[in-house]
C-alpha cells in the first residue's frame, strides 16, 4: 500500500490494516473526551449556577463541588496534553498530526477540499491512513489550539485567587493585563466553551457517520490504534 | 460689541479686562472673564466651562438600566443626584413604580447630600471668600469662646479649645509651607470679620472637615459607598430585613440606629455652627445683600424635590416646590413641564457645539451634542493659548439652556423663592425669620449674600425632613411594608420597543433634568440639563446673558489684581464644571 | 523644608502620646505590625513635610471627595500635618493668576522633591481643546507638572485607566496618565473613586518609607489591589454554597445571598473594598445589596451590563446583533445541530441511493511489488 506522505492519502493497495494511533495517543483521546464533557458541564454551571434558596451556608457546598469538580477535569485535561504533546514529539507521524499540519503544502490544502467536497456531495470519497485533511485542519484549529486557549485562560482564572505577586499569577496573570482586565477574559473562556463544543459536536457526529458510511475503521481505529478498510478499491 | 442691552442690563466692554482661570475652589474647570470700568465697576461678564467629556455620547446604545452608573459619573460632589434623575427618567419612560420605602430611602439619601453638600460648600470653598484665616492668629480665643456662647450651645466652646487651634494654625503658618492657604488675599480690606470671628470660622473649617464625612454615611448604609453609592431601577438595591435570620447586611435594626444618630446629630449641627456662623458673618458683610443678585430678582426655576408620594413628582407630593417666576412676579408662579417641547430648551449658538439651526433651542428630546470648537474672530491667543475670549463666536462648553425663551437662575435660593411664593409655611418661617434677624427687606434676598443665605436655610430644613424620612422609613417598616424594589419590568424584553421619559431633580446646586429615548432596549438618546448649565451659561442666540454672567454685573472691585469679588458672587452659586459640560 | 512632621505635629500641639498612637493606627491600617509603627514614627520624626501638587484633568472631584472622607488618618491631618498641599484648585485659597503662580513656585521651589497627584485624565484629541484651564491643554500643565516630580500618584480609575469620559466612543480621547507621563514612576489607585484610607495609605506608606509602595504589573500597590473583591467577600459562603439573589428584593436578597447571579464583578475585580469596606469601615457596594460594578479595573465601563454576569458581545460583523456568550454559542451549537441533522439524513438519502460499497472509493486497485 501507497500513501501520500503528506495527505495520508491512499494512493495504491493493496489494502492492509495500518497501526496508527498508539496508545498514548488514544488513553488521551478517550481521557479529553470525558475531561472535556465534564468541563463544559460544570462550566456552564459556573456561568449560570441553579440556586439552593434554603438552608444555612455553612451545611452546603453545592456551587464549591461543581467548581471543585471543574478544576480538578482542568487539571486532568492539562496533565494530558502536555503527556500528549510529548507522544507528538517521540511518537509515530500521525501522533504529530494534530499539532503540525502541513499548512504550507498545497498538496495538502488540495486534500481539504477534497474532503470537504466529498462531504457536500459534489467529490468522491478518498481513504486516508491518518486523519483526513479536513478533520486533521478542524482538530488542529478548533481542538489544539482552543484547549490550549481554555488552559491558559482556565489556570489564569484559577491563579486568582492567589493574588497579584504569588507564583501562580506571576505564570498566568499576563493575560489580564493582555485583555485589559479579568472580566473581558472571563467572558473568553466562556465563549471558548462553545468553540470547543462546535468541534466536538461535528466531530462525533462525522466519527458515526463516517464508521457507518466510509470504506475504513474509524471507530475502533480509536480503541485499537489499527485503521481496517472495508471498502474493495474501486478501479479507474 | 461696546454697549448692548439685555433683560434689562446693559453690558459694555470696553473696559480694563480681567481674566480669572482658574476660578478655585468649585468643582471642575471655569473661566470668568470682566471688563471693569474706570472705577473698577464690573460692566461686562463672560462665563466660560472649559472642560466636557461627553457622556451623553457616550451613554448612546447602553443598557437604560446601567445609566445611573455613568451618569452618577458626572459628578463627585453632588454625587448621587443625577443617578437619581436617572432612574427616575428610565422609570417614567417604562413605567415603572417603585415601593414606598425606595421612595423614602431615595429621599433619605438625597437629603443626607444636601447637608453634607451645603455644609462643606459653605465652610471648604465658600468661607475663604469672607473669612481672613491670617487675621485669626491675632484673635483673643477668650473673645472668640464668648462669641461662640453667644451665638449657640455649640459644645466646643472653651478658650482652651480656640486657642488650641490658633496654636495649630499659627505653627502651621510659621512653617512657611503655606499650603492651601498660599497667596491667598490676606489682608485685603474686602476682608471685614473681626479676628475673632475669623477664628470661629477657620475653627469651624476643620470641624466640619471630619463632620461632613459622618452625614454622608446614609448614602453608604443605603448605597454602600459615597461618593457615588448605588442606586437602582425600580427601587434601591438595599433589601429591609430587621429581625429575620440573615438580617445582617440588609437594613437592619443596627443601621436604623445608625441611621437616627446621624439625622440628630447633624440636625444638631446645623443649628449650633452652620446657621449661627451664617448670620454673625452675613452680619459683617450686609453690603453683599446688594449685590450679585443677577437673574434672582426676575427669573428662577425649580423642579421641586423630595416626593412624599411615591412616583409623583407633583406639587401635591413635593416638599420643596416646582415652578416658575418670571419677571419677579411672585404672584404668577407657572407650572414646569419637563416634557413640553416649548418649555425647557438649549441653545449653542455661543457654545462650542453644533446644530443643524444654530439660532433655534432645542428641547432635550430633540437634543443634539455635537463637539465644534471654533473661536470668535474677536478672540485673543490661539486655540491652545487663549488670552481673552471674546463673545462674537462660541465661547464656552457649556449649552444655554432658557425656560420659554428666559434665561433663569436655578439652585438653593431659586428653589426658596418658588417655595415661598407657592406657600410653603416652613420655608416662610425660615426666611422671615433670618430677614427679621439681620435686619434685611425681602429684596436682599437677590444678592450674593441671599444665595448663601439660602443655602444655609434649606441645609437646615433638608436635615429635618433626614429625621422625617428615617421616621416615615420606621413606621413603614413597622406596618410590615419591607418592598425596596419593583422588578415586574426588570427584564427588557417586557418592555416597549420604543419609550421616552424624562427625571426631574432638585440637585443641591439646581433644577436637573435627564430626557431618555428607548429604542429596542438600549439607550438610543440621553440628554442631561443640569444646574450649572443654566447657571454658567453662555449667551444665547438673542445675546441673553445667563446667571453668572448677569450677576457680577455692578460688582464693584477693591482691587481688579484680587478678584476676591468675582469669587464672592460666583461661588455664592457652588459652581459645578464637570456637571455644567457632562 | 525645614521642619518635619513630627515638629509640626508637636508645634500643633499634638502630644508625644497621641503621636505615636497615631502612627501606630496608622501602622495597622497599613497591615503593618509594632516595628512599621516604629518605622513610621521615626520617618515622621525625621523628614519635612512633602509637598504634594495636585492636578484636576477631565474628572467628576469624586477622588477628592473621598480623599475628604478618610478616617485614619483624618483628612484634615494628612493636609496640615503629614503632607503640604501646594497646589489643588479644589482647595486653594487663591484663584487665577495667584493660584497659577503658587503652581510655579513650588515646582520651582521644590524641583524634584514634590509628589504630583492626578486627579482625572488629559484628553488629547483635537489639540487637548476639551480640556482648557487657563485657557491652554491640560495635558500641557500635566507634562510640565510632571517633569520635575519625585513621583506621581495617579487617583482613581480616570488618571489609571480613562474611565467614564475613556468609555467607547471615548469623544474627547481621554487617556490614563501613564500615556503622557513615560519617564516617572506612577502609583496607580484605581477605584472610582478609590476608597479614602487607600489613598491616605498610599500617602503615608510614601512618606513613612520614603518609596514608592510595591507594585504589581499594572503599578497598583499590591498591598491594597493585590485581591479580589470576592476573596474576601463575606458573601463568599452564599457563593459557594449555590445560594444566589435571583432578582433584587427576593428572598434571597434579604437574607444577603451571593450577588453573583445579578451581575456582581467581585470575581474579576481587584479592589480592597471587601477588605477594608467604605467610608469608616462601615460598608461596601455588595453590603448594601448591589453587586460591584468592578470600578478599579481597567475600561470596566465597557465590560457589559452591570446587571450580567458575562460581558455581553458583539459577534464580528454583525453591527446591530449581540448577546452573551450563552446566546451566541447556544445559537450556533444550535445550528451545527440542524446541519448536523441535514447532513445525516442526505448521507442516509444517498447510501441508500447507491448499490455497493465498492463505488465510494477512489484508490486504484494495484498490487504492490
Ligand atoms: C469531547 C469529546 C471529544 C473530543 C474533544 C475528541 C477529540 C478528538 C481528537 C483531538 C482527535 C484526534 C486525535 C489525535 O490525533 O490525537 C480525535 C480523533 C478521534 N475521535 Fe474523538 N473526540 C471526542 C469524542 C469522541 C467520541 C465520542 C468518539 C467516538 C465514539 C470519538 C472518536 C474519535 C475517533 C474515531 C477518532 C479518530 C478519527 C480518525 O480516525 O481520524 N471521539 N478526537
Ligand atoms: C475545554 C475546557 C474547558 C471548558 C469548556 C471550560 C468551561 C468553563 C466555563 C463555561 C466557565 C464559566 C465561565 C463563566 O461564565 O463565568 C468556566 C469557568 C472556569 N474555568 Fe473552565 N473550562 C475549561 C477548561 C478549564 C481549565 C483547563 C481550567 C483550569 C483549571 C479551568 C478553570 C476555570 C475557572 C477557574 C473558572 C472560573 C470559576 C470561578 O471562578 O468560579 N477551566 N470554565
Ligand atoms: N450643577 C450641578 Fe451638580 C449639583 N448639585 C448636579 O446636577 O454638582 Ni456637581
Ligand atoms: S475615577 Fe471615577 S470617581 Fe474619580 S474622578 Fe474619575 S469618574 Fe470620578
Ligand atoms: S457577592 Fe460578589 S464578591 Fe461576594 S461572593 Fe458573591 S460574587 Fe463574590
Ligand atoms: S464597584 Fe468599586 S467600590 Fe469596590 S466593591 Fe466594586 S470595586
Ligand atoms: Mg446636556
Amino acid at each position: 500500500m501507497r500513501a501520500d506522505p503528506v495527505t495520508g492519502e491512499v494512493l495504491q493497495g493493496p489494502l492492509e490494516p495500518v497501526y496508527v494511533y498508539e496508545a498514548p495517543v488514544r488513553l488521551a483521546h478517550w481521557v479529553f473526551a470525558i475531561a472535556i464533557t465534564v468541563l463544559a458541564v460544570t462550566g456552564y454551571l459556573i456561568g449560570d449556577p441553579v440556586s439552593i434558596q434554603q438552608g444555612e451556608a455553612s451545611e452546603s457546598f453545592f456551587f464549591g463541588w461543581i467548581r471543585t469538580i471543574h478544576f480538578i477535569a482542568g487539571y486532568t485535561l492539562a496533565i494530558m496534553f502536555v503527556v500528549r504533546v510529548y507522544w507528538a514529539i517521540v511518537g509515530n507521524k500521525s501522533a504529530r498530526s494534530i499539532f503540525v499540519p502541513p499548512l504550507w503544502s498545497p498538496r495538502w490544502w488540495k486534500g481539504v477540499f477534497a474532503q470537504a467536497s466529498y462531504y457536500l456531495f459534489i467529490g468522491k470519497e478518498r481513504l486516508w491512513v491518518g486523519h483526513n485533511p479536513l478533520a486533521q485542519a478542524a482538530m488542529f484549529f478548533m481542538f489544539t489550539l482552543g484547549v490550549i486557549f481554555m488552559i491558559l485562560t482556565g489556570f489564569a482564572l484559577y491563579a486568582q485567587q492567589w493574588g497579584w505577586g504569588l507564583t501562580p499569577m506571576n505564570l498566568f496573570g499576563w493575560q489580564f493585563v493582555l485583555f485589559e482586565q479579568p472580566q473581558t477574559l472571563r467572558t473568553l473562556h466562556h465563549l471558548g466553551m462553545w468553540y470547543v463544543l462546535l468541534f466536538v459536536m461535528v466531530h462525533v457526529y462525522m466519527v458515526f457517520r463516517e464508521d457507518i458510511m466510509s470504506g475504513q475503521s474509524v471507530i475502533s481505529t480509536m480503541i485499537n490504534g489499527v485503521r481496517m478498510w472495508k471498502a474493495k478499491p474501486r478501479a479507474h | 460689541m461696546a454697549t448692548y442691552q439685555t433683560q434689562g442690563f446693559t453690558l459694555d466692554d470696553s473696559g480694563k479686562r480681567i481674566v480669572v482661570d482658574p476660578i478655585t475652589r468649585i468643582e471642575g474647570h471655569l473661566r470668568i472673564q470682566v471688563n471693569v470700568d474706570k472705577d473698577n465697576v464690573v460692566r461686562n461678564a463672560i462665563s466660560t466651562g472649559t472642560m466636557w467629556r461627553g457622556l451623553e455620547v457616550i451613554l448612546k446604545g447602553r443598557d437604560p438600566r446601567d445609566a445611573w452608573a455613568f451618569t452618577e459619573r458626572i459628578c463627585g460632589v453632588c454625587t448621587g443626584v443625577h443617578a437619581l434623575a436617572s432612574v427616575r427618567a428610565v422609570e417614567d419612560a417604562l413605567g415603572i413604580k417603585i415601593p414606598k420605602n425606595a421612595n423614602t430611602i431615595r429621599n433619605l439619601m438625597h437629603a443626607a447630600l444636601y447637608a453634607q453638600d451645603h455644609l462643606v460648600h459653605f465652610y471648604q470653598l465658600h468661607a475663604l471668600d469672607w473669612v481672613d484665616v491670617v487675621s485669626a492668629l491675632k484673635a483673643d480665643p477668650r473673645k472668640t469662646a464668648e462669641i461662640q456662647q453667644l451665638i449657640s450651645t455649640w459644645k466646643n466652646a472653651s478658650p482652651a479649645y480656640f486657642r488650641a487651634v490658633q496654636d495649630k494654625l499659627k505653627r502651621f503658618v510659621e512653617s512657611g509651607q503655606l499650603g492651601i492657604f498660599a497667596n491667598g488675599y490676606w489682608g485685603s480690606p474686602a476682608y471685614k470679620l473681626p479676628p475673632e470671628v475669623n477664628l470661629l470660622a477657620v475653627t469651624h473649617y476643620l470641624e466640619v472637615l471630619d463632620f461632613q464625612k459622618e452625614i454622608i454615611k446614609i448614602q453608604t448604609i443605603f448605597g454602600g459607598k459615597s461618593p457615588h453609592p448605588n442606586w437602582l431601577v425600580g427601587g434601591v438595591p438595599s433589601p429591609i430585613n430587621v429581625s429575620g435570620t440573615g438580617a445582617i447586611g440588609a437594613v437592619n435594626q443596627t443601621t436604623l440606629n445608625m441611621v437616627k444618630d446621624i439625622c440628630d446629630r447633624t440636625i444638631e449641627f446645623i443649628e449650633q455652627v452652620y446657621i449661627p456662623d451664617l448670620l454673625a458673618i452675613a452680619g459683617f458683610y450686609k453690603d453683599w445683600a446688594k449685590i450679585g443678585g443677577g437673574l434672582a430678582a426676575k427669573n428662577v426655576l425649580a423642579y421641586g424635590e423630595f416626593p412624599t408620594i411615591p412616583n409623583d413628582y407633583s406639587n401635591k407630593s413635593l416638599l420643596l416646590q416646582s415652578g416658575v417666576i418670571i419677571d419677579g412676579d411672585l404672584k404668577n408662579v407657572q407650572d414646569v413641564d419637563l416634557k413640553a417641547p416649548d418649555q425647557i430648551q438649549e441653545w449653542v449658538t455661543h457654545s462650542w457645539y453644533k446644530y443643524a439651526q444654530e439660532q433655534n433651542g432645542l428641547h432635550p428630546f430633540d437634543g443634539v451634542t455635537e463637539p465644534n470648537f471654533v473661536l470668535g474672530k474677536d478672540t485673543v491667543g490661539t486655540r491652545t493659548n487663549i488670552e481673552w475670549l471674546g463673545t462674537e463666536g462660541k465661547y464656552s462648553w457649556v449649552k444655554a439652556p432658557r425656560w420659554k425663551g428666559h434665561a433663569v437662575e436655578v439652585g438653593p435660593l431659586a428653589r426658596y423663592l418658588v417655595a415661598y411664593a407657592r406657600g410653603n409655611k416652613y420655608v416662610q418661617e425660615q426666611v422671615n425669620g433670618v430677614l427679621k434677624k439681620l435686619d434685611v427687606p425681602i429684596t436682599a434676598l437677590f444678592s450674593t449674600l441671599g444665595r448663601t443665605a439660602a443655602r444655609g436655610l434649606e441645609a437646615q430644613y433638608t436635615a429635618h425632613m433626614m429625621l422625617d424620612f428615617y421616621n416615615e422609613l420606621v413606621a413603614n417598616i413597622k406596618a410590615g411594608d419591607l418592598a425596596t424594589a419593583n422588578v415586574e419590568k426588570w427584564e427588557p424584553k417586557t418592555w416597549p420597543r420604543e419609550a421616552k421619559g424624562a427625571g426631574p431633580c432638585e440637585a443641591p446646586r439646581g433644577a436637573l433634568g435627564h430626557w431618555i429615548k428607548i429604542k429596542d432596549t438600549k439607550i438610543d438618546l440621553y440628554q442631561a440639563v443640569v444646574p450649572t448649565t443654566w447657571n454658567g451659561g453662555p449667551r444665547d442666540a438673542k445675546g441673553q446673558i445667563g446667571a453668572f454672567e448677569a450677576s457680577l454685573l455692578g460688582t464693584p472691585m477693591a482691587n481688579p489684581a484680587q478678584p476676591l469679588e468675582i469669587l464672592r458672587t460666583i461661588h455664592s452659586f457652588d459652581p459645578c464644571l464637570a456637571c455644567a459640560t457632562h | 523644608m525645614s521642619e518635619t512632621y513630627y515638629e509640626c505635629m508637636r508645634k500643633q500641639g499634638i502630644t508625644r502620646r497621641s503621636f505615636l498612637k497615631f502612627c501606630s493606627l496608622t501602622a495597622a491600617s497599613l497591615g503593618l505590625g509594632a516595628q512599621g509603627a516604629q518605622q513610621i514614627a521615626h520617618a515622621l520624626e525625621t523628614k519635612p513635610r512633602t509637598p504634594v501638587i495636585w492636578l484636576h484633568g477631565l474628572e467628576c472631584t469624586c477622588c477628592t471627595e473621598s480623599f475628604i472622607r478618610s478616617a485614619h488618618p483624618l483628612v484634615g491631618d494628612v493636609v496640615l500635618s503629614m503632607i503640604s498641599l501646594d497646589y489643588d484648585d479644589t482647595l486653594m485659597a487663591a484663584a487665577g493668576d495667584q493660584v497659577e503662580q503658587a503652581l510655579e513656585d513650588t515646582i520651582k521651589k521644590f524641583k524634584g522633591n514634590y509628589i504630583l497627584a492626578v486627579e482625572g485624565n488629559p484628553p488629547i484629541g483635537d489639540d487637548g481643546i476639551y480640556c482648557i484651564p487657563g485657557g491652554k491643554p491640560f495635558v500641557e500643565k500635566l507634562k510640565h507638572a510632571a517633569k520635575d516630580a519625585l513621583a506621581v500618584i495617579a487617583w482613581g480609575s480616570c488618571a489609571s485607566w480613562g474611565c467614564v469620559q475613556a468609555a467607547k466612543p471615548n469623544p474627547t480621547t481621554a487617556v490614563p496618565i501613564d500615556k503622557v507621563i513615560k519617564d516617572k514612576p506612577i502609583i496607580k489607585v484605581p477605584g472610582c473613586p478609590p476608597i479614602p484610607e487607600v489613598m491616605t495609605g498610599v500617602v503615608t506608606y510614601f512618606l513613612t518609607f520614603g518609596r514608592v509602595p510595591e507594585l504589581d504589573i499594572q503599578g497598583r500597590p499590591k498591598m491594597f489591589y493585590g485581591q479580589r473583591i470576592h476573596d474576601k467577600c463575606y458573601r463568599r459562603p452564599h457563593f459557594d454554597a449555590g445560594q444566589f439573589v435571583e432578582r433584587f428584593d427576593d428572598a434571597g436578597a434579604r437574607m444577603g445571598y451571593c450577588l453573583y447571579k445579578v451581575g456582581c464583578k467581585g470575581p474579576t475585580t481587584y479592589n480592597a473594598c471587601s477588605a477594608i469596606r467604605w467610608n469608616d469601615g462601615l460598608s461596601f457596594p455588595i453590603q448594601s445589596g448591589h453587586g460591584c460594578i468592578g470600578c478599579s479595573e481597567d475600561a470596566f465601563w465597557d465590560k457589559g451590563g452591570f446587571y450580567e454576569h458575562l460581558t455581553t458581545v458583539r459577534p464580528l460583523g454583525t453591527a446591530g446583533i449581540e448577546g452573551t456568550a450563552d446566546q451566541i454559542g447556544g445559537t450556533l451549537a444550535a445550528v451545527a445541530g440542524v446541519a448536523i441533522a441535514a447532513h445525516a439524513a442526505a448521507s442516509a438519502i444517498k447510501q441508500a441511493r447507491s448499490k455497493t460499497r465498492n463505488d465510494l472509493t477512489s484508490v486504484p486497485e494495484k498490487k504492490v511489488e
